[in-house]
């Protein structure tokens, strides 16, 4: 019936144009109507679910109980998946030390492993709540005309490094001048280690490659007295070699790489429960509190008045926890599921662990590092 | 003077293949180091899968096997060989089921699923929804009705023309920019849409081969015959056009599943995502010659398996046997 009618419509409008169009026009002004009551009720839900964006993400973590974490996956010491199927690493105790102050459990986390192309379209379309990925904080990924991200406090400050064998003595730039290094063409790399070198002035001779791999070959062949990259990837290269202990990496850093957990730009409340509980894990380290001591200096707490900063910190006092919109115990919950700062680098980078990388820049200011946190008052 | 040397160079060459023959052998079974694989055999097969509920991924793996085993070496009569194709389709929703469980099963998200689970529920979702996607862009391509044709056409020379690894990367990277915050479509879902429209474009070509392979005198036979077009098609061109594609199908078939590895760089855990991830596990650091070689020999078998599949059907199908 309605297809005729249209048909009819059309015939009429072919005929007698003049005479069927204010017809139509009551037609379309009814269409426009109902049009209009549906984009209403579309605009109404639409400010609703910009109501609910708006809230912070913390809160959405919080009632989902779970925390959906970024990880790379593949980084020997950082993330990589065990012989058990979970993930373990020093970016992977980060996630789960922001789930233990986030929803009290530190198993509570959600892995996404990440290649570096996608991460922070991860982040910005909402599939993770958190980074936490090998990633270097530069401005132009914090600035909101870049990637729109908010950075931690750094957890690794990586840096291009230089590895020599044991046996040559050689401790120094200075004792590299006038020798062959190994590195890959085309690369940073190769730009870092020209600028530090022609900066002290130090002559040498660059034997470039294409991949990190062929770097290693050449070195281990013998070709360079030594081999530069990041110097987590050199500490994972030696890890593989058949003699790991016989190769060292110098202290000297070429560049800067400042490693860093990252939220979504905008959002203060989950930016700041972020940067605390780093924080809080290297305020830890300070003060000696470890996982098997931390129930111990709760009673201390607890018992003696006079402990004032340190009842602070462990959230006797003070609800410094709820300020930040966590509970006010969430220090002791983080270091009870993953230790301090220094034992989590321990765990994963320490000395006796297969991927061993010297703490350098990584210690405490008190120990000359550079890891230092603001007063939790 | 020529025997000599005929000898000289049979020696030579049995010298050479016999040491390198030699070496290989030693480093198999001395110098490699067999544990990444050995001690990794369930992750290698599921992932992250929640190890109280791995029996399930596991269950169905052993059933695809059994029924591979079943249509191989089966009898060639009797009542299983009719419900063999129904078992076939029923694997993909099965499978689903098994992991990702709802209706009675725990319910496992996703982002649990790895390994070559992963691997092989890619390829078969993929493969089911590529299959009638490519016929129907086929039959577009040839049809009398000009937007139709002209789009279908678009549609196969565009995605022919585009390296799969981009669409992979709109489907990944792209999608989620382009939702509104809060809404997400799954991403081994994206996954399998994205080789699923990829493929099709080429299954499409592949069909359209087939179709052409058909002398208009059969249409023809079956429109004097009182056949409308729609029951000619369906009764007489597309079995014939399908059976002639069989082989170039199978080629798709293997490629997708050699293709789903490269959601390793896309960060999707599946048979190579899971082994790059178990190769960063600093105690199997640089076992990468181990982890690969394992790698291409189950990818050998699962390519195998399907072309062995593939031969049985074409025999099947064949109208010129008498067992059929």
């Amino acid at each position: 019936m309605e297809t005729r009618a249209v048909l009819q419509e059309v015939h009429e409008i072919w005929d007698n144009p003049s005479r069927i169009v204010p017809t139509l026009m009551l037609r379309t002004c009814n269409r426009l109507l109902v049009g209009a009551t549906i984009g209403l009720v579309a605009l109404v839900s639409g400010c609703a679910s910009i109501d609910g964006v708006s809230e912070s993400r913390l809160d959405l973590v919080k009632q989902r109980g779970e925390l959906l974490c970024g990880v790379s996956g593949k980084i020997p010491g950082f993330s990589f998946l065990s012989a058990e199927g979970s993930y373990t690493g020093l970016d992977v105790d980060i996630c789960r030390a922001m789930a233990a102050a986030f929803v009290g459990d530190a198993e509570k986390v959600q892995y996404r492993p990440l290649t570096a192309p996608e991460r922070f379209t991860a982040l910005r379309s909402g599939e993770i709540d958190l980074l936490s990925r090998n990633t270097t904080w530069t401005l132009s990924r914090d600035a909101t005309g870049g990637n729109g991200l908010s950075f931690g406090p750094v957890v690794f400050h990586d840096g291009q490094g230089l590895m020599v064998p044991k046996e040559s003595g050689i401790a120094s730039l200075e004792d590299l001048s006038g020798k062959a290094i190994c590195v890959g063409s085309g690369t940073t790399t190769e730009q870092n280690l020209n600028d530090t070198f022609a900066a002290e002035g130090i002559p040498y001779t660059p034997i470039k490659y294409q991949d990190l791999n062929q770097v290693v070959g050449g070195y281990l062949q013998g070709r360079c007295a030594a081999m530069t990259s990041d110097r987590s990837q050199l500490a994972s290269a030696r890890s593989g070699f058949a003699d790991p202990e016989k190769h060292v990496i110098l202290a000297d850093r070429l560049s800067k790489e400042p490693l860093a957990p990252a939220v979504v730009g905008g959002d203060q409340t989950m930016a700041d429960a972020m940067r605390w509980v780093v924080l809080a894990l290297i305020e830890a380290e300070e003060r000696g509190i470890t996982q098997a001591n931390v129930n111990e200096m709760v009673e201390q707490a607890q018992a003696d008045a006079g402990q004032t900063s340190l009842r602070r910190f462990l959230g006797v006092d003070g609800a410094l926890g709820s300020k930040l919109g966590l509970a006010d115990d969430f220090v002791v919950q983080v270091i009870r599921a993953t230790g301090n700062y220094g034992e989590i680098y321990d765990r994963h980078l320490g000395p006796s662990s297969p991927v061993s990388i010297p703490r350098g820049a990584n210690r405490l200011a008190e120990d000359g590092g550079l890891m230092i946190a603001p007063p939790f008052t | 003077m020529n025997r000599w040397l005929n000898r000289f160079v049979t020696l030579l060459l049995t010298a050479v293949i016999g040491w390198g023959a030699w070496s290989v052998i030693h480093w198999l079974l001395v110098a490699a180091d067999w544990r990444v694989v050995v001690s990794n055999l369930p992750l290698y097969a599921v992932g992250s899968y929640p190890v109280d509920q791995r029996w399930r991924p596991l269950l169905w793996m052993v059933a695809l096997f059994v029924l591979i085993g079943i249509t191989l070496l089966g009898p060639r009569r009797g009542p299983l060989q009719r419900w063999l194709p129904l078992l076939w389709i029923a694997m993909a929703p099965v499978g689903l089921w098994l992991v990702a469980g709802g209706l009675m099963l725990q319910p496992v998200s996703t982002r649990d699923w790895g390994g070559f689970t992963l691997t092989l529920l890619l390829t078969f979702g993929s493969g089911l929804l590529a299959l009638p996607l490519g016929v129907l862009l086929a039959l577009g391509r040839r049809s009398r009705l000009p937007v139709l044709r002209l789009s279908s056409t678009a549609y196969i020379e565009l995605m022919r023309a585009v390296p799969l690894i981009a669409v992979l990367f709109f489907g990944q990277l792209l999608i989620p920019l382009f939702l509104p915050p809060g809404l997400e479509i799954n991403r081994v879902l994206r996954a399998v849409l994205a080789f699923a429209l990829f493929a099709a474009a080429y299954i499409a070509e592949d069909v359209r081969g087939g179709l052409q392979a058909i002398p208009p005198t059969q249409r023809e036979a079956a429109a004097v015959l009182g056949l409308s077009e729609w029951q000619s098609l369906q009764l007489v061109v597309l079995p014939q056009a399908l059976r002639t594609a069989l082989p170039s199908l199978t080629n798709q078939a293997v490629g997708l599943l050699q293709n789903t590895s490269l959601m390793a760089i896309l960060g999707l855990v599946e048979l190579l995502g899971i082994s790059r991830s178990l190769l960063a596990n600093p105690v199997f650091i640089g076992r990468f010659l181990e982890v690969y070689l394992w790698l291409a020999a189950v990818y050998w078998l699962a390519c195998t398996a399907m072309a062995l599949l593939s031969r049985h059907l074409e025999l099947r199908l064949d109208p010129l046997r008498s067992d059929r």
